[in-house]
C-alpha cells in the first residue's frame, strides 16, 4: 500500500509547522526560565546554576527567576487582577449570553435580524475595541459622559479610567461587549439541540417555564455551557490587547494582567529569563484548562 | 383575560431587552463610525448633528501616518499566512480524516491544544531568534509567527469539511485506477473547496486582527493596522477623529468577511462542540 507512506507525507508539513511555531517556543521559554538574560546588557543568556561551582545543595539557584516572581508584589498584583478580571468577565458574559440566547432562540424576523448583529463584536480587532472604549470613557467628551450628563448627572464627571475599581469595570465591560454576543450565538446553537417533545410534554403536564428550564433545557445544554465557560476562561486568562489599549495596566498597576506583566518585563525591561519564568506560571494553569476543554469537546465522540 | 395581558406585557419586555441588546452592540461601533466623519472640533463638542467630512480619510493616508503602508502590510501578512497555512492544513486534514495512523488522536488533539498557548510565550523566543537573524520588523517574521495562530483552527475546520464528504466518490475513482494523489486532486479537493475557502477566511480574520505579535516584532516598516492605531498621539492629545477613520479600515472588511461565513465562524472557535 502506497497510502501508508502518503498519509505520513501529508501530515508531515503540518507537524513541522506546529512543532517549530508552537512547541519550539514553548520549550525555549521553559529553558530560558532557568537562565538569566537581560537582553539590553548581555548578548547571551547565563546559567543561574553551575553544578561544579555551586554544588548540588544550591540547586535552588536554578529556580531564581521563579523565586523572584513569587517574592514580587507586582507579580501577585497581576495574579489578583487576572483572577478578578477572569471571574467577573466569565460570570457576566456567560450569564448574559445564556439569558440572551433563551430570548433570541425562538426565531421570527425581529430576532433573526438582531442575531445577525451578534457576529460583529467578535469579528472586531480586540486592540480596536480597547481604543474605542478608551475613547468612549474619555472624561471630557466621551460617550459615557454624554450619557450620564442626561441620565445620572452625579456620574457625569467621573474619570472612569483614573480610578482603580472603575478602570477594572471599564475593562470587564469592554470584554463583556466583545464576548457576550459570540457566546450567545454558541448557546443558541446549543438550544437548538434541546429535545422539543420533552419540552412540550412538560408543558402539557403543567410545568411552569422556570421548571421547564431547570428540568429539561438546562441539563441538555450543560455540555455547551461548560465548553463556553472553559473557552472564555482560557481567553480571559491570556487577555492582553484590550488591557494594553484601554488602560495599559493603569491607573498604577490596578489593571495589570499577567500577560501585560510578562510583556512589560520582557519587552520594556528586556528581562527575558524572568519574563519566561512568569510565562510558565501562566502556562501551567492553562495546561489544566486546555486538558479540561479537550475532555469536554471530545467527550461525546 | 388576566393571563393574556400578562403575556402581552412579557412579550413587550422581551422585545425591549432584545432592542437594548442591539443598541448595546451597535453603540460602540456607531461611536467609531461617527467619529471618523467628524471634524476634530466636533469631537470635543459631542453634538449629535454635525457636518460630515471625508477629510480624516485623506489625512490618515498622508505623511506622517501613511496608513496605506499599514494597510498593505496587514493585507500581505494575513494573505501570506493563509496561503502557507491553508494548503499545509488541507493536506494534514485529509490524512487525519481518511487514514488511521499510529498516535493519530494524540497528534490531532496536541495540534488543536496549541491554540491555547498564550501569545506572549510564543513571541518571546521568536523575538530573540528574529533579532539574531536580523529580520525583526519584516513582514516575513510576522507571517512565521502568525502560522502558530492559524494552524490549529485551519486543520480542525478543514477536517470537519472533509469528514462530511462521502467516501463513495473517492472509492469509485480509486477502483477506476486513479492514484490516491489524483483522487485527492480531482475528486476530494473540488468538493472540499467551499470548506477550504471558509477556513481561509476565518484564518484571515484571525491574522488581520492579531495584535501582540505585531506590537513586539514590528516597529516601523512592517507595522500592521491594529498596531498603527498607536500612531495617532499628538502633543495636544489623542487624535480620536483619525483613530476612528483608521478603525473603520480595520473593522469594516472583517464585518463583511465574518458575515459571509457567519455559521462557521461560531463553530470555528468552539471546535464543533456546537453545531
Amino acid at each position: 500500500m502506497r497510502d501508508r507512506l502518503l498519509k505520513y507525507f501529508l501530515v508531515f508539513p503540518a507537524i513541522f509547522v506546529v512543532a517549530s511555531t508552537a512547541f519550539w517556543p514553548l520549550f525555549q521559554s521553559f529553558y530560558l526560565s532557568f537562565r538569566e538574560w537581560k537582553l539590553n546588557r548581555a548578548r547571551e543568556s547565563r546559567a543561574l546554576w553551575d553544578y561544579e561551582y555551586d554544588g548540588l545543595e544550591n540547586i535552588a539557584y536554578l529556580f531564581d527567576n521563579y523565586l523572584l516572581a513569587l517574592e514580587d508584589d507586582l507579580f501577585w498584583n497581576s495574579v489578583r487582577v487576572t483572577s478578578i478580571f477572569t471571574v467577573t468577565s466569565v460570570l457576566v458574559s456567560v450569564g448574559l449570553a445564556l439569558g440572551l440566547a433563551l430570548l433570541l432562540a425562538p426565531g421570527g424576523k425581529f430576532r433573526l435580524t438582531v442575531r445577525t448583529l451578534l457576529i460583529l463584536p467578535f469579528a472586531m480587532s480586540p486592540a480596536l475595541i480597547g481604543v474605542s472604549w478608551r475613547f468612549m470613557f474619555q472624561p471630557d467628551f466621551g460617550l459615557f459622559k454624554a450619557f450620564f450628563d442626561v441620565l445620572i448627572p452625579p456620574l457625569a464627571d467621573v474619570d472612569w479610567l483614573g480610578d482603580a475599581n472603575l478602570a477594572m469595570i471599564a475593562l470587564v465591560g469592554s470584554e463583556v461587549w466583545h464576548w457576550t454576543p459570540y457566546l450567545t450565538l454558541v448557546f443558541i446553537g446549543g438550544l437548538a439541540t434541546v429535545p422539543q417533545d420533552a419540552q412540550e410534554a412538560a408543558m402539557i403536564d403543567g410545568a411552569n417555564s422556570w421548571r421547564i428550564f431547570c428540568d429539561v433545557t438546562l441539563p441538555s445544554i450543560l455540555p455547551v455551557l461548560a465548553v463556553g465557560i472553559v473557552l472564555k476562561t482560557i481567553f480571559s486568562l491570556k487577555m492582553f490587547d484590550q488591557v494594553y489599549m484601554l488602560t495599559n495596566g493603569g491607573p498604577g498597576n490596578a489593571t495589570q494582567t499577567l500577560a501585560h506583566y510578562i510583556y512589560f518585563n520582557g519587552f520594556k525591561y528586556y528581562n527575558m529569563g524572568y519574563a519566561s519564568a512568569v510565562s510558565y506560571l501562566l502556562v501551567i494553569p492553562m495546561f489544566g484548562l486546555t486538558w479540561l476543554y479537550m475532555k469536554l469537546v471530545f467527550l461525546k465522540r | 383575560m388576566v393571563k393574556g395581558s400578562k403575556n402581552k406585557f412579557l412579550d413587550f419586555l422581551q422585545f425591549l431587552v432584545i432592542l437594548l441588546t442591539a443598541v448595546f452592540i451597535l453603540v460602540p461601533i456607531y461611536w467609531i463610525v461617527s467619529g471618523a466623519f467628524k471634524h476634530q472640533v466636533d469631537i470635543f463638542q459631542l453634538k449629535l448633528l454635525f457636518t460630515p467630512t471625508l477629510e480624516n480619510f485623506e489625512i490618515i493616508f498622508r505623511s506622517p501616518y501613511n496608513l496605506f503602508d499599514k494597510l498593505v502590510n496587514s493585507t500581505l501578512v494575513a494573505l501570506s499566512t493563509i496561503l502557507i497555512a491553508i494548503p499545509i492544513a488541507t493536506m494534514a486534514a485529509y490524512s487525519f480524516s481518511r487514514f488511521r495512523m499510529k498516535g493519530e488522536r494524540l497528534m490531532f488533539v496536541t495540534i488543536l491544544a496549541t491554540q491555547f498557548v498564550p501569545a506572549v510565550v510564543i513571541v518571546l523566543p521568536f523575538f530573540i531568534l528574529f533579532r539574531d537573524l536580523g529580520i525583526l520588523d519584516t513582514r516575513l517574521a510576522l507571517v512565521l509567527v502568525n502560522l502558530s495562530l492559524v494552524m490549529p483552527f485551519a486543520i480542525w475546520m478543514i477536517k470537519g469539511f472533509i469528514d462530511s464528504i462521502p467516501l463513495d466518490s473517492e472509492e469509485a475513482a480509486l477502483v477506476d485506477g486513479s492514484s490516491r494523489f489524483q483522487v485527492i486532486l480531482n475528486v476530494t479537493l473540488p468538493m472540499a473547496l467551499p470548506g477550504v475557502i471558509t477556513a481561509g477566511i476565518f484564518c484571515f480574520i484571525l491574522a488581520w486582527n492579531e495584535f501582540l505579535f505585531a506590537l513586539i516584532i514590528t516597529t516601523n516598516k512592517a507595522v500592521t493596522l491594529p498596531v498603527g492605531l498607536s500612531l495617532f498621539h499628538a502633543e495636544e492629545g489623542v487624535l480620536w477623529h483619525l483613530i476612528s477613520a483608521a478603525g473603520i479600515m480595520i473593522m469594516l472588511p472583517m464585518f463583511v468577511l465574518a458575515t459571509i461565513i457567519q455559521k462557521h465562524f461560531v463553530q470555528g472557535m468552539t471546535m464543533g462542540a456546537v453545531r
